[in-house]
């Protein structure tokens, strides 16, 4: 996969008797809090900060903030969850977390399948190796490098009003410029732009590296055959690349599940939350004490949302089987 | 016959590859388009071009787009609080990962393979989603708005440790047995053997962790406050948020292209490093 200035792969030969018993003195002689020591710097801020969080966040999604001064904090169960969908709170009305939630489903759902063939399709045709290969990879995965944050502000150019390049080009044509950010139909879809701009090129390397593992005695036998680029595609190249197509679903799920940063600088989730996605929310919310309980049930949600989405193309992928190892 | 088909075969190959050639350019042109028009912005005179769409063929060249991007936010101290970051946090890392992965890979100890498992779960939660119970967590310990604070949820990297420990192990027993008998100790073991056959390893690991963290957004604006204490990415969403997107397009443009171009020209340079590092970690 990468260059390798490993030495070549080991034949685990177990350790001979004299150093075992060397070994084994360590052991008698606090060997045994020695690994510990070693592992515990790493174990502590993960258990500090991944794992404590997830319990905290558990635990206090289940507590209710008080509203006014003289209430308390109380205990209340699952109602903060129930609460986030319930039409009858602040929270829960239809234009608030129901749809961001809607929103962050639609988001993953079209971002991901899109980025996920667009990177097929170019790693295809760059695998192609042609003279100017390299310089086309660097166009389309440079933006894989740029903060979110700024790629968001690049956009924002991009979807302004006026001098927007995107109105321009539409004024052109002779089509009245569109409220890129703005207009509450497109809001969500001008996000997805950005976004899929700026991933595609990640996962395309993915593919790109594995199609250059591919073995081509098979596809010239292929063409031997008689099959067309197209089958040789379908037939070969999609099902031998499951692996990766594998591994590109769950990365990019996960990421995309995340995303905030561009809506800070292109339209913060307006109009009416139009465009806004869960991760966003809860930085939006978190500054107002008594919702502090819904943006940890907001949490909990967005982590069980990604482990479902990981654990679901596990079982689904591993089911169809033929995919590498 | 054979001849006539070689050619053939030839000719139609060229065509081939111009019409990839076109859509691969057609492609690579929309990609860049963002960054060229961010360019040409930032080099355009404030009254030209707003509101006509004329930036390409705009009227003239100016740096004061620069130099007003660099009155309005204190650049340099950005720079030097993500430098420290960055590179601050990488050093941990590399320490941290090294320990524990060479636990993880050569010693024998009880629940190893456990821990190991345990700690793995981290490549499945990623700590942007765990903002606000690490905000609360970093205020209860009295570390707001410090340059620690910034590096706390990515010191352990579980992902670091499970590379170190694989390339740990396929470094032959036969080194290290030959490094015991001439008396080293386990750090010296990690110095002579461990360490210097990994590097590739640990530039894969550096590139990924820089421009991850380089890249951090949310956290950093929530968890500092001061100037000293806040990163590029946040000083660039403060000008392009205070300011209407517009008005001040030249300068939103400059100020992006400075935190945008180390990582760029890096990337330029190391390029097959980069795409290394990426293929091999996947995840930050």
């Amino acid at each position: 996969m990468s260059n390798s200035t490993i030495v070549p792969p080991t034949t685990d030969v177990p350790p001979d008797s004299k150093l075992k018993t060397q070994n084994s003195k360590l052991a008698v002689l606090g060997g045994s809090i020695f690994p510990y020591l070693l592992i515990l710097p790493t174990f502590i801020f993960i258990a500090a900060f991944t794992f404590w969080p997830t319990i905290y966040a558990a635990i206090q999604s289940t507590i209710r903030q008080p509203r006014t001064v003289r209430q308390q904090a109380e205990f209340v169960g699952l109602k903060n969850y129930f609460d986030l969908f319930d039409e009858n709170t602040v929270i829960g009305q239809a234009d608030n977390f129901p749809r961001i939630f809607a929103n962050t489903i639609v988001f993953v759902a079209v971002t991901v399948p899109v980025c996920l063939i667009l990177s097929f399709l170019l790693a295809l045709l760059l695998n192609q190796k042609l003279r100017a290969t390299a310089l086309y990879r660097t166009g389309i995965f440079y933006p894989v490098l740029l903060p979110l944050i700024s790629a968001a502000s690049v956009w924002a150019f991009f979807f302004a009003d006026n001098f927007g390049l995107l109105n321009t080009l539409l004024r052109t044509i002779g089509v009245s410029p569109l409220g890129w950010t703005r207009d509450p139909n497109l809001a969500l879809f001008s996000i997805m732009l950005v976004v899929i701009w700026k991933q595609t090129g990640f996962y395309m390397i993915f593919y790109l590296s594995a199609m250059q593992n591919l073995p081509s005695d098979i596809y010239e036998a292929a063409a031997l055959d008689g099959a067309n680029a197209i089958q040789r595609m379908l037939r070969l190249t999609v099902p031998l690349l499951n692996g990766t197509t594998l591994f590109v679903l769950v990365i990019a799920g996960v990421a995309h599940f995340q995303t905030a940063d561009p809506l800070y600088v292109l339209g913060q989730g307006q109009p009416n939350n139009r465009s806004n996605l869960i991760l966003y929310y809860i930085f939006q919310r978190y500054d107002e004490p008594k919702d502090l309980g819904y943006v940890y049930a907001m949490t909990i949600l967005l982590l069980g949302l990604l482990l479902l989405f990981t654990i679901a193309n596990f079982l689904f992928l591993e089911r169809r089987g033929n995919y590498e190892e | 016959m054979k001849n006539d088909a070689m050619i053939m075969n030839r000719k139609r190959f060229r065509w081939d590859k111009l019409g990839l050639n076109i859509v691969l350019a057609i492609v690579s042109i929309i990609w860049l388009a963002p960054l060229i028009m961010t360019i040409l912005l930032s080099v355009r005179p404030k009254k030209d071009s707003i509101g006509t769409g004329n930036i390409f063929f705009g009227s003239g060249f100016t740096l004061d787009n620069f130099q007003g991007a660099f009155d309005a936010v204190p650049w340099g101290t950005y720079y030097v609080t993500t430098l420290l970051f960055v590179f601050g946090l990488l050093f941990i890392q590399i320490v941290t990962i090294t320990l524990a992965g060479y636990a993880f890979a050569r010693l024998k100890f009880f629940g190893r393979d456990f821990i190991f498992l345990l700690m793995l779960i981290q490549i499945m939660i990623p700590s942007s989603v765990l903002l606000i119970p690490n905000f609360t967590t970093v205020r209860s310990l009295n570390l707001y708005d410090t340059k620690i604070a910034l590096m706390l949820p990515y010191i352990g990297s579980a992902f670091g440790t499970f590379l170190m420990r694989q390339t740990f192990r396929q470094i032959p027993r036969d080194l290290e047995d030959a490094a015991k008998i001439d008396g080293c100790n386990w750090l010296g073991l990690l110095q002579n053997v461990y360490i210097p056959s990994s590097t590739s390893a640990y530039i894969a690991f550096a590139l990924a962790s820089v421009s991850a963290h380089w890249n951090e957004f949310l956290w950093p604006l929530i968890i500092t406050t001061s100037d000293d204490n806040r990163v590029l990415t946040v000083g660039l969403s403060q000008i392009v948020r205070t300011s209407e997107v517009g008005a001040q397009y030249g300068q939103i443009s400059a100020g992006t292209l400075i935190v945008v171009a180390p990582l760029l020209l890096l990337f330029l340079i190391f390029q097959r490093q980069f795409i290394n590092s990426f293929l091999r970690s996947g995840l930050k």
